[in-house]
């Protein structure tokens, strides 16, 4: 099994519900989002064209992020997912640099929203417990997919924009959809597989 | 593995609880994930068909509001007696009993002298929670209670026309059906607004199955961004293309559903050369031509089957023509070129917009639904914020709208719906039940309403009681006069026989949300007293006496947070759903909830029956479930009469707290409830001339300039102050969009949406089309002033996009706070609002819009910005 998933550009429409459900999932500090929207122009008025892109690790098949982590903190984890051991991860970085998507995050130092004003109740609960002087990044909710459910982002989607599932199976919507729909990743000339894939708008 | 995402299996208490979000009015159904007492997550509720689980990012973020350091935790009194825009009041804390004991005898004092010198004023944020705050000003006595700055900007056109011609507050495509939807400044679908998160998925079934979308707005974002084609506008002349599509569809591809006109409007109603109707002399009825008898009958008479559409016949002497003939003689002005020069839309464009538009309604078709042969029309024209922010608001949405009754496609499989104005009730209880229904005329009435006065038929005009006047207007609900710059002239030409003394305020953030800070800040510094119940000091709390720490949606009950249905439920096939507001974290520090609190204050003041009947009657009580007037309830007492009133004696408000909803299935019958109902709209709308002559009467015994243009009985495009801007040097038009991430000016200090915002390119940033910015030698994030010929100006960083129109400048949301108390709001994004005047001269005469789009000239600014 070969986990992953498809996002059908036509469907979203940028309301940043995965950017914020994927926050309030992992209780992530402020400046780090597993999951993004990205907002691109193309083409000059009048016909130009906005294009909306979510965007999050696309755990590779061939990841670099993995080749160069020198710790092995840096792992595939099970189905293919690519995770972070944070007991091994030392914070040298090499991952960040390695990674062609830029989805990798770095926590420098324990921080608030409300800044000085100290944490809420929601981030002592929920996100003073990630350690400090580590790469943190999306692990396709690998806690949420032991229970039985699909990670936040997926599941709260309400253009229902994203399906995941067994990439290794070609009966699975996943392998539908990219079949029938020319399912395409992104920078595929960095050659690192991704497992996630789009869907044209 | 990151073990940090797990929840801990340690806990004590982990529970989830049904509610419902409020961080804007649509209300779509949550559920918060409490563990050990803390909020750890709110979802969307999958039992729900106000959202099916789903919720947009704003209101995924409700713990960043809940736990927000800055809110207000205790009654708070000014020490500092002056007051100003920006002057400290010098906050004290104060204890309730403090707070009541100076509020009450200042309520008494002035319920004794003259209610009506009691000013209500709430939000459209958290609408319906603030219309039982209304309740109070029932049983007060006082007429003046106002949304500030909701129905200015966002419904006063809209909600009318959608009142007049769809029963509903809001219009939206029948996204399962429709083919061609054709968006005027619109964001059904895209994030915002009413039935946000549901119309997200609708919209996006739509695309997929492929329903060609066309967007018409200044702007390609983000609406037009998803759609197949973007028209750009020149801003404010939405009626102008909306006319001139009429006439391709009319005078040129006679693409027209004659059957759906002579059945379901007035179309075929005479008029006399004076513009008005033909009537029956004895019943007073409308008359129509029979033309297979030939003769004059009234329009329920067997005969009005045949009647003529076109034509002119001799009725009691005078020649007589169909309405239909009027309106096709009258949008013979709006050629497709005369559309160009106005809107700066190609000729050809509106030609090919209105064939495609025309073809797609497939006039003639029919589909069987439900064993229901009824008719086919995929195309739909809808309208929102956008078409109808203008001082010609009211004729922009009724051009528009017009488009779907000439190919009939109004409330019927595919069309233009609006939003559930038909409900049979529950299966069990029959309630809540409304349905719209004719008046003397023969034209529909609508079954509900968001507010007491309807918009047809439009009540009498008469000398205002009110300091809004919308006595003298009464097709607007919201009045800028509230907090004009020239209320006092107004008040003092009209004989107004009181001055507002106290207002008592719900939330609202008036100093920004109507229009500049000057003019709203002026009219508030004449009040003698002022409450604010807020969960956060913000520009307006300047102007306030006493600030009341209030509960936020999270730790409050709502026995109706979708009632009416035509406001925020879904509309088109599916479910109903009626969920309750629920606290999902207990009260914490001093805080009330605001309506709590006036029910007390309300029995304090011995106006015990009085706020009884007010609620019995808000919340339609009869029978065993009507309050006792010798009675004092508490709120939740309230609402338990309330939910068993609707749904049985067995699902009161303990049923709701467990299980959070009730759904049942919608009825064909409610969906597409055209065919069912015999009721007309108006296509020609003979009462605003009658409206017009009464109104401008009283207008001019009060020495106020009376526009008549605005109440002809047919639409056209009318120039807002902008378009007349004799002075090239502004040559830009500016306007405001809503944004997916903020919520009016209330969520900038959300720093989870504040984060999103400042990674958005556009939220906090004027945008400027590419070849503008160029000729004006302006580059990407240079700080620009705009400035309106009044001299009012606002400053910010510049996104220089393709995807705007070139007379266009777009600013997000209404944002650029400045109080000290909202840390995370303060400096950021831009405050369009300033640039706007509150004036008679800016508002229009007919439903009291403000104009929203100002002519600008932009410059380069050094100064420091936020």
């Amino acid at each position: 099994m070969r986990l992953g998933m498809v996002i059908d550009l036509k469907r979203c429409m940028a309301c940043y519900g995965c950017q914020m459900s994927c926050k309030t999932e992992h209780g992530t500090p402020p400046g780090i989002f597993f999951a993004r929207v990205l907002k691109r122009e193309e083409g000059t008025y009048p016909s130009n064209r906005m294009i909306f892109l979510p965007v999050l690790c696309n755990h590779c098949e061939d990841a670099p992020c993995v080749d160069v982590c020198p710790t092995e903190a840096s792992h595939y984890a099970e189905h293919g997912i690519v995770d972070i051991d944070h007991d091994k991860c030392v914070g040298c970085h090499s991952c960040m640099v390695a990674c062609p998507y830029t989805n990798r995050y770095f926590r420098d130092e324990k921080q608030h929203y409300f800044g000085a004003a100290g944490p809420t109740p929601y981030e002592v609960a929920r996100s003073d417990r990630h350690p400090e002087g580590v790469v943190m990044k999306c692990n396709f909710c690998r806690p949420r997919l032991a229970e039985g459910k699909l990670p936040a982002c997926v599941d709260n989607c309400a253009a229902l924009a994203r399906t995941f599932g067994d990439l290794d199976d070609p009966n699975s919507a996943v392998s539908r959809l990219i079949k029938e729909r020319g399912g395409f990743t992104l920078h595929p000339e960095a050659g690192t597989g991704p497992n996630v894939y789009y869907l044209a708008p | 593995m990151n073990v940090q995402s797990k929840i801990p299996t340690t806990a004590k208490e982990d529970k989830w609880i049904p509610s419902v979000c409020n961080i804007c009015y649509g209300g779509c159904s949550m559920q918060a994930h409490r563990v050990d007492g803390t909020v750890i997550k709110i979802e969307g509720n999958p039992k729900s068909p106000i959202g099916g689980g789903k919720l947009c990012a704003k209101g995924l973020s409700g713990m960043m509001i809940l736990y927000d350091p800055h809110r207000v935790n205790t009654p708070l009194r000014r020490t500092n007696p002056k007051k100003g825009m920006g002057v400290d009041p010098g906050w004290k804390p104060i204890s309730w009993d403090e707070a009541m004991a100076e509020i009450l005898p200042k309520l008494k004092k002035l319920h004794q002298e003259d209610p009506r010198q009691l000013v209500l004023q709430v939000t459209t944020t958290i609408t319906p929670a603030s219309l039982l705050f209304f309740a109070f000003g029932w049983a007060f006595g006082s007429p003046n209670m106002w949304v500030a700055g909701g129905g200015l900007h966002c419904g006063n056109g809209a909600h009318a026309a959608g009142g007049i011609t769809h029963a509903s507050w809001s219009v939206v495509p029948d996204f399962k059906h429709c083919n061609y939807a054709l968006y005027f400044g619109a964001s059904k679908g895209h994030g915002a607004g009413h039935a946000a998160t549901p119309n997200i998925t609708l919209a996006a079934d739509a695309r997929e199955r492929g329903m060609r979308s066309v967007v018409v707005d200044p702007m390609c974002n983000p609406s037009a961004a998803k759609a197949n084609e973007w028209v750009p506008i020149r801003v404010g002349t939405d009626a102008a293309l909306a006319l001139a599509m009429c006439n391709t569809l009319v005078n040129e591809l006679d693409i027209v559903d004659r059957e759906y006109l002579r059945d379901r409007t007035n179309a075929i109603y005479l008029v006399r050369p004076n513009g008005w109707h033909a009537r029956d002399a004895q019943s007073g009825k409308p008359l129509v031509w029979d033309a297979a008898a030939n003769q004059a009958v009234v329009y329920d008479a067997p005969g009005a089957k045949n009647a003529a559409l076109e034509g002119t016949y001799q009725v009691n002497g005078e020649a007589c023509r169909p309405s239909f003939d009027m309106m096709k003689e009258h949008l013979k002005k709006y050629s497709a070129e005369e559309g160009e020069r106005i809107s700066g839309i190609p000729a050809a464009t509106i030609r090919r917009l209105s064939r495609e538009f025309g073809e797609a309604a497939r006039v003639g078709s029919t589909i069987v639904m439900d064993g229901h042969t009824l008719p086919y029309r995929p195309a739909a024209a809808i309208f929102f914020r956008g078409a109808q922010g203008h001082k010609n608001s009211m004729y922009n949405c009724f051009a528009i709208d017009l488009l779907n009754h000439i190919v009939g496609a109004a409330d019927v499989v595919g069309g233009c719906l609006g939003f559930n104005p038909v409900c049979y009730g529950h299966p069990e209880t029959k309630r809540p039940y409304y349905v719209p229904r004719k008046d003397k005329d023969g034209l529909m009435a609508t079954g509900t309403w968001m507010l007491p006065h309807v918009p047809y038929p439009p009540a009498d005009p008469r000398q205002p009681d009110s300091i809004g006047f919308i006595e003298l207007f009464p097709l607007s609900h919201v009045s800028p006069l509230m907090a004009s710059s020239d209320q006092k002239e107004w008040w003092s030409k009209f004989n107004l026989p009181y001055r507002p003394k106290i207002l008592l305020n719900y939330g609202a953030n008036s100093v920004m949300s109507v229009g500049n800070k000057e003019a709203a800040s002026e009219a508030l510094k004449e009040y003698e007293f002022i409450v604010s119940f807020d969960i956060f000091l913000n520009e307006f709390s300047d102007f306030a006496d006493i600030i009341l720490p209030d509960a936020c949606y999270l730790e409050i009950f709502d026995p109706r947070p979708n009632f009416p249905m035509i406001f925020n439920h879904p509309a088109g096939p599916g479910e109903w759903g009626w969920p309750i507001r629920q606290p999902v974290s207990p009260l914490t520090h001093e805080r009330k909830g605001a309506r709590d609190v006036m029910l007390d204050i309300a029995y304090k003041l011995d106006l015990g029956p009085e706020i009884n009947m007010a609620m019995n009657s808000y919340y339609n009580l009869d029978g065993p479930q009507m309050l006792d007037p010798k009675k004092t309830y508490t709120l939740p007492e309230v609402f338990d009469h309330e939910l068993k009133h609707k749904f049985g004696p067995e699902r009161g408000l303990e049923w709701f707290k467990e299980h959070g909803i009730i759904t049942w299935p919608k009825k064909t019958e409610e969906v597409y409830w055209r065919t069912f109902l015999d009721v007309r709209i108006p296509i020609y709308h003979e009462y605003l001339m009658d409206l017009g002559e009464r109104t401008g009467k009283l207008c001019a015994e009060g020495g106020m300039h009376f526009d008549p243009r605005y109440y002809g009985p047919l639409p056209e495009w009318l120039p807002c102050p902008s378009h007349e801007e004799k002075d090239a040097s502004f040559d830009l038009y500016s306007f405001y969009y809503r944004d997916t991430i903020h919520v009016n000016g209330f969520t900038m200090e959300n720093p989870w949406l504040d984060e999103i915002a400042q990674l958005d390119p556009f939220s906090y940033k004027i945008a400027i089309n590419a070849e503008t910015a160029k000729k004006k030698g302006l580059k990407d994030n240079d700080a620009v002033r705009l400035e309106t010929p009044t001299g009012r100006h606002v400053e910010g960083r510049i996104k220089i996009t393709e995807g705007i129109h070139p007379e266009g400048v777009g600013i997000a949301a209404c944002a650029g706070h400045w109080t000290p108390h909202q840390p995370i709001a303060k400096g950021k994004g831009i405050f369009y609002n300033d640039l706007l005047e509150i004036d008679f001269e800016h508002t229009s005469p007919v439903n009291l819009n403000m104009d929203l789009c100002s002519k600008v000239r932009i410059s380069r600014y050094e100064g420091p910005l936020g």
